[in-house]
């Protein structure tokens, strides 16, 4: 049945491929999280919490680890997707479907459509000494230290608050209308920023001094 | 009920792991992506402490919408230099773009 989908072949390997690894990753943890959860031993939150940690984890590891640079963008997705999951435990849905609209279908967009007109091949073969041995030290510290002080530190009472979103706009358009105008011009500026920059240069452009000589 | 620090581990392991791409990486835009996990992880500390210690304030949570608006422009103007670098050098990895080195 496979065989009859109307896919191009590599996208048909890359999907099926894709969908092995997920599924291997995915089932057993899947099990063992029903399987406690029927046990009464954590609750529907914590199952939900529990998946995305394993994909937020997994899609990042895939970005900083795959060499092809499509899939380490498709890993990205994953984790993108992720985090807006988490949003949604914390019960803030309005970031959550901020998160889903600009990163999933904004950003990633964006760095694919970079990836295409860059011409990116994989990850190239560095000949003048690998960085991973030194950035690898660097994140495990990092990562221990984050979490040696989470777990250690006293963090007061817990009551997640379900928090209403009606005030949080009047909040935002009153008390923080000053920030909300400052993003606003940063925008501009960084879409002209990014036009200018990314333009093709044109015959009747006015050299800069310094490049008049080459 | 979720602890805290589940939430805190989680955001601490995805920015490691972003801050390993960084470094590791040579390729321009696998190191956007890379800043892109590291931005993800500081909202869902942000969001974190938004929803468990400042219930009323929503200081978090305007904080992590900021974070948002921010990257996304960062993400369009620095696609714009990689194109830029592309156009020069024929090529987006960082090596290439060493004429302010000695």
């Amino acid at each position: 049945m496979i065989d009859r989908l109307p896919l191009p072949a590599q996208f048909d390997r890359i999907i099926m491929a894709g969908g092995a690894v997920v599924a291997l990753v995915l089932t057993p943890i899947l099990v063992v999280l029903l399987a406690l959860l029927v046990g009464d031993q954590i609750s529907a939150a914590e199952l939900v919490f529990w998946l995305a940690f394993t994909v937020i984890v997994a899609g990042a590891l895939g970005t900083v680890l795959l060499s092809n640079i499509v899939h380490a963008a498709l890993a990205l997705v994953a984790t993108l997707l992720g985090v807006a999951a988490i949003y949604l435990l914390l019960a803030t849905e309005f970031i959550a479907l901020v998160q889903i609209l600009v990163y999933g279908g904004g950003v990633v967009i964006l760095i694919i459509f970079g990836l295409m007109l860059t011409n990116a091949q994989a990850d190239p073969v560095v000949t003048d000494g690998s960085q991973k041995p030194f950035a690898a030290i660097v994140g495990l510290l990092l990562a221990s230290i984050f979490i040696a002080a989470a777990i250690d530190a006293e963090w007061g009472a817990e009551t997640a608050a379900v928090i209403p979103f009606r005030d949080f706009g009047a909040r935002l358009f009153k008390d923080f209308i000053v920030p909300v105008i400052i993003v606003g011009v940063l925008l501009d500026i960084a879409l002209s920023g990014a036009l200018v920059n990314a333009r093709p240069p044109r015959e009747d452009d006015a050299t800069p001094e310094g490049e008049a000589a080459s | 009920m979720i602890p805290l620090e589940n939430f805190l581990i989680l955001a601490g392991i995805l920015f490691a792991t972003g801050l390993y791409g960084v470094l590791a990486r040579r390729s321009a835009i696998l190191i956007l992506m890379s800043v892109e996990l590291m931005l993800a992880a500081v909202s869902i500390n942000f969001i974190a402490f938004a929803a468990y210690l400042d219930g009323e304030a929503f200081s978090g949570l305007i904080f992590a919408l900021f974070v948002i608006t921010v990257a996304a422009a960062e993400v369009g103007l620095a696609l714009g230099i990689v194109l830029r670098l592309f156009r020069e050098r024929r090529t987006s990895y960082v090596d290439a773009a060493d004429t302010l080195k000695w």
